[in-house]
């Protein structure tokens, strides 16, 4: 349920002047609106999105006097609502936010990255032995054709059909998984 | 952890009335009762100048205390913004400009008008060893009534919040210190009172994020 401007203003409005009950229904009211604000904006798991909002709903509470009459309601709560939720994150690290992960998405990158070595050490234990480790040593590790030759002691082109032979099998591997 | 239904039918017990201006309001009380205790400070401690009645009837008094309740009022406009929470800056602030600059433009006039042997003498007055450390510590009754008002206020700004009550705290209590303090050049006021006030906003500043967490 979706409550709008109006309706929170109105409410917000009854509990500066003293209503009780339009107190209540405008707390009430808040707690989907923040909780999407704190899933959107943050990860974390509910207890700590349900604290945030406990600690917002008594933030606004207890500064409802900051609250200009006629003035946008959301965005005195949302203002509200982020500086909580910075407060949050560094009195207390399980909360991380979503925006401004740069080392998050590094670290992912990394896990992208081990991922794929993965794969392709399984894709490669899938080849005759021979073809494997010419691939290994002129793709992977970027020796060159002749060093290769030299380390496992067969020719130059005998290393170039392995890698073009085990190439063409590990593409023929992955199209046919699809 | 309470769940988050008898938070709400705990909260909504205490509904009292809130009148309107109430961020203004509360902030006046903190600075006026902070205020208070510096004034008694100014008396008590440093003794009100004796001619004051008779400064009073000349220009130099007027400068001094004109600029620093100037600061002090346009400082005071920021803090009030400042204490809400959608404000991320104030152009208050930049208002500034306009007394340090017409102050200046006094000052220059000032030396025109004196041989520069004189120059350092003005500069200097009798007092320009205290004077920024009474200032400083002529604010911090205000400093702490201010803080009072941040109590119930929402600043989401801590650092320039922090700074913008430690600047109207300073130039309150440089206003004040005007009724003590003999020195008539402004380029004494213009230096050694803004240092003053420089230091207890930088206090703010430095104070605010520990002091104004909500």
């Amino acid at each position: 349920m979706r409550y709008s401007e109006e309706e929170l203003q109105g409410w917000m409005t009854g509990g500066l002047d003293g209503h009780a009950a339009d107190h209540a229904m405008l707390l009430r009211a808040l707690v989907p609106l923040l909780g999407g604000f704190y899933r959107r904006h943050a990860r974390g798991n509910d207890a700590d999105i349900e604290d945030l909002v406990q600690e917002t709903l008594i933030a606004v509470h207890t500064r409802r006097g900051t609250y200009d009459r006629g003035r946008p309601f959301t965005a005195w709560l949302f203002a509200i609502a982020r500086y909580k939720m910075i407060d949050h994150f560094r009195r207390n690290r399980r909360l991380v936010p979503i925006e401004g992960m740069e080392e998050e998405l590094i670290c992912a990158g990394f896990g992208d990255a081990s991922d794929a070595r993965m794969d392709v050490a399984a894709l490669l234990g899938t080849l005759p032995p021979k073809q494997a480790a010419a691939i290994r040593a002129t793709r992977i590790e970027g020796l060159s054709v002749a060093e290769a030759a030299a380390r496992s002691g067969i020719g130059e082109s005998d290393v170039k059909v392995s890698v073009h032979r085990g190439i063409k099998t590990l593409f023929a591997r992955i199209q046919g998984d699809r | 952890m309470m769940d988050t239904e008898r938070l709400i039918a705990q909260l909504s017990s205490d509904v009292p009335p809130i009148r309107g201006y109430a961020v203004p309001r509360r902030i006046a009380a903190g600075l006026i009762g902070g205020a208070i205790v510096t004034l008694g400070l100014v008396i008590a401690w440093l003794g009100v100048r004796p001619d004051l009645g008779e400064a009073m009837q000349g220009g130099a008094f007027w400068m001094k205390s004109g600029y620093t309740l100037s600061l002090a009022l346009l400082a005071i406009l920021a803090v009030t913004r400042l204490g809400r929470p959608e404000a991320t800056e104030s152009p208050w602030l930049w208002l500034l400009v306009v007394p340090v600059l017409l102050l200046a433009a006094c000052g220059v006039a000032e030396l025109l008008r004196v041989p520069q042997t004189q120059w350092l003498a003005m500069w200097l007055g009798e007092s320009w060893r205290v004077c920024p450390w009474r200032v400083l510590t002529l604010a911090a009754p205000i400093f702490v009534g201010l803080l009072w008002s941040f109590r119930r206020l929402a600043p989401t700004q801590l650092r320039l919040a922090g700074a913008a009550a430690g600047l109207a705290s300073g130039s309150f209590a440089a206003t004040l210190y005007c009724l003590h303090c003999p020195e008539v050049s402004a380029v004494f006021v213009l230096t050694w009172y803004s240092l003053g006030i420089l230091l207890a906003a930088l206090a703010g500043a430095l104070l605010g994020p520990r002091l104004m967490r909500w």
